[in-house]
């Protein structure tokens, strides 16, 4: 049985530009992960690994190379398609949980469902599911500073499903949390990928927090390094 | 939640700043609609042929004092003057109202109606108002605010002078540059104060503008060394003249105004502009999460729009309902009577708010239009 790659990289350089000096953050990197794959980015800092998930998620472009995501290359979509893609089809948890502070959490998980043509109703029905998927339907109405930090960066792993992308790209989201806190928010990512299908792709310093994925691999000077 | 729950808890987040924005866009809306009311107020009556040929001899210690009725004699025999009048302003309050919102002055109609020329009778007749003592000549501008017609009865509460006034319409005038005020005959009020032997001011007509100068001067030496010196002056004059104490507060309030309006645009664009970078984080988020530069935009401009629409009808609001309920007849001896906050000066404040808030969303939507996501997580990440 063949399992589709839901991501397909090939040649990926990403240089950045510092006066006179180039920054190469990654150099010709190719890549394939699978849908369904639990795949955790490590390395040492600088090595290239957000550039690399952000390249993956839509948010930078790389200085050449290619990046499939689901059979579109991402790196040829002008900025308004490019951010319809990211609505539809990437869902994001970052180490710092970034939920907005005024908007309780089902606000902040209703957020990206505001692109939608969905009803107000099909909206509420989506956000209950997502808290409830992550154990907070409770706390819906609390806002992030009435959370604890395990509690907002669920919430946030909350709004990155709630729109049901097929990819989900965490940098270091376990970076600010406790160990408790941590295994919950892994655990949760790993049954996303179990129960739901969903592809995620995680950047950790982590050893143990890698330990819940399916496959690691290692970034180093933004170069592949194989094991 | 829907887009306006979210544009209104941003523009709210910081309550203090929303307060402190909408207070100083309150503010300089008010004084700007209150400068060009003044302006306006300052502007009207304009220069008119008529005008230039009307002199008003008041008191020469202040307007306030009375002048003795026995002038009279000696006013008509001055030569270069068509016509002489006794002319009182009574300030009385119409019906049930609590302010003067319009003039009524105690005139000898037979006099008066060579005096106020360019009127033109518009309803009933002159010749009933000059027969009827009890009767009154109305600006059509007041007949047609109050739905009135001749006929119909006046009532007035004194507020200067300590009588009420019941007057019939017996004639409207239209065609002067104020078409609002109410004459009455003199006589009626010489009668209702017990016949004090005094008069307001005199209002006269002079031959030509040539000989204006020459009236003004004649008059005010026919009363020297009197125990009620008189200071004639042209009725533009006179009127400019108890606004010139004002005069210099237009220039100074003029001043004041384009400083402060300018101010405020350099407040409310720089606090628009640190409201959005506090914030930069979270807009590179909503990026990521799919909202596009547009919509951004309108996050920002309806934000700034809202907090600048919120300032302009507080402070305009707040400046027509000053000057409308002010009682500014008694603050300034009755005559300031008018302060109109028209609707016109109220669109004008309004523009400018408007075009403040669009103009503070200016360069917030332009970081925005050029921040990368990616740099905006990073100034947390
Ligand atoms: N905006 C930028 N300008 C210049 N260099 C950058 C920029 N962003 C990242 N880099 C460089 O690219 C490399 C990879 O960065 P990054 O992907 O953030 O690393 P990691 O996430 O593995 O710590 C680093 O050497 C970093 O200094
Ligand atoms: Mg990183």
């Amino acid at each position: 049985m063949t399992v589709p790659n839901i991501v397909t990289i090939r040649d990926l350089t990403k240089t950045y530009q510092q006066g006179e000096i180039n920054v190469t953050a990654l150099n010709n990197i190719s890549l394939d992960i699978e849908a369904g794959e639990y795949l955790t980015l490590m390395g040492p800092s600088g090595s290239g690994k957000s550039t690399l998930l952000h390249i993956i998620a839509g948010v930078d472009r790389p200085t050449s190379g290619e990046c499939r995501v689901q059979g579109i290359d991402v790196t040829r979509l002008n900025e308004s398609d490019l951010a319809d893609w990211r609505n539809q089809n990437v869902g994001f948890v970052f180490q710092s949980f970034n939920l907005i502070p005024v908007l309780t959490a089902f606000e902040n998980v209703e957020l990206p469902l505001l692109l939608t043509r969905l009803s107000r109703k099909q909206r509420r029905e989506q956000v209950n599911t997502a808290l409830e998927l992550v154990g907070l339907l409770d706390r819906r109405h609390h806002l992030p500073k009435q959370l604890s930090g395990g509690q907002e960066q669920r919430v946030a792993i909350a709004r990155a499903i709630v729109t049901d992308p097929a990819l989900i790209v965490a940098d270091e989201p376990t970076g600010n949390l406790d160990s408790a806190s941590t295994q919950e928010a892994l655990g949760i990512l790993q049954s996303l990928t179990r129960t739901a299908g969903k592809t995620v792709i995680m950047v950790t310093h982590d050893p143990k927090a890698a330990a819940f994925g399916s496959r690691s691999i290692h970034l180093e000077k933004g170069e592949l390094v194989n094991e | 939640m829907i887009i306006a729950t979210f544009i209104a808890k941003n523009a709210l987040r910081n309550k203090r700043r929303a307060a402190l924005t909408i207070l100083s866009v309150a503010v300089s809306c008010a004084l700007l609609v209150t400068l060009l009311t003044l302006q306006r107020e300052m502007t009207i009556p304009p220069e008119s042929e008529a005008a230039s040929l009307r002199v008003i001899a008041r008191n020469k210690v202040s307007l306030a004092q009375p002048l003795p009725a026995k002038q009279l004699a000696v006013i008509d025999k001055i030569p270069g003057i068509v016509a002489v009048s006794p002319f009182s302003f009574f300030g009385g309050n119409f019906r049930e109202e609590t302010v003067t919102s319009f003039a009524q002055f105690a005139v000898d109609p037979a006099r008066f109606q060579n005096i106020i020329v360019e009127g033109k009778i518009a309803e009933g007749s002159y010749d009933n108002f000059i027969k009827d003592r009890n009767s009154c000549l109305v600006g059509a501008d007041t007949l047609k605010r109050y739905g009135l017609k001749v006929g119909d009865q006046m009532r007035f509460t004194g507020t200067f002078y300590p009588a009420n006034l019941d007057l019939r319409i017996a004639a409207v005038y239209q065609g002067t540059v104020d078409d609002r005020n109410v004459f009455f005959h003199h006589k009626l009020l010489d009668e209702l104060l017990g016949d004090p032997g005094t008069v307001g001011t005199w209002y006269l007509r002079v031959e030509s503008a040539d000989v204006a100068n020459d009236v003004i001067a004649r008059v005010n030496k026919a009363f020297e060394n009197t125990s009620a010196e008189v200071r004639a002056e042209t009725e533009r004059a006179f009127q400019m003249s108890f606004m010139s104490m004002l005069g210099n507060v237009k220039v100074l309030i003029g001043s004041i105004s384009t400083v402060v309006v300018f101010t405020l645009v350099l407040v409310t664009v720089s606090t628009m502009s640190m409201a959005i970078r506090e914030r930069f984080r979270e807009l590179a988020i909503l990026k990521a999460l799919g909202f596009r530069r547009r919509e951004l935009f309108s996050f920002i401009l309806a934000e700034s729009f809202g907090l600048a629409a919120l300032g302009a009808f507080v402070g305009i609001g707040g400046a027509w309902a000053f000057w409308t309920f002010l009682d500014l007849q008694t603050l300034t001896r009755g005559f300031l009577v008018y302060f109109e906050v028209t609707p016109r000066i109220m669109a004008t404040g309004a523009t400018v708010a408007a075009l403040l808030g669009l103009f503070s969303a200016i360069a917030p939507s332009i970081a925005v239009a050029r921040m990368s996501v990616v740099k905006g997580l990073k100034t947390l990440d």
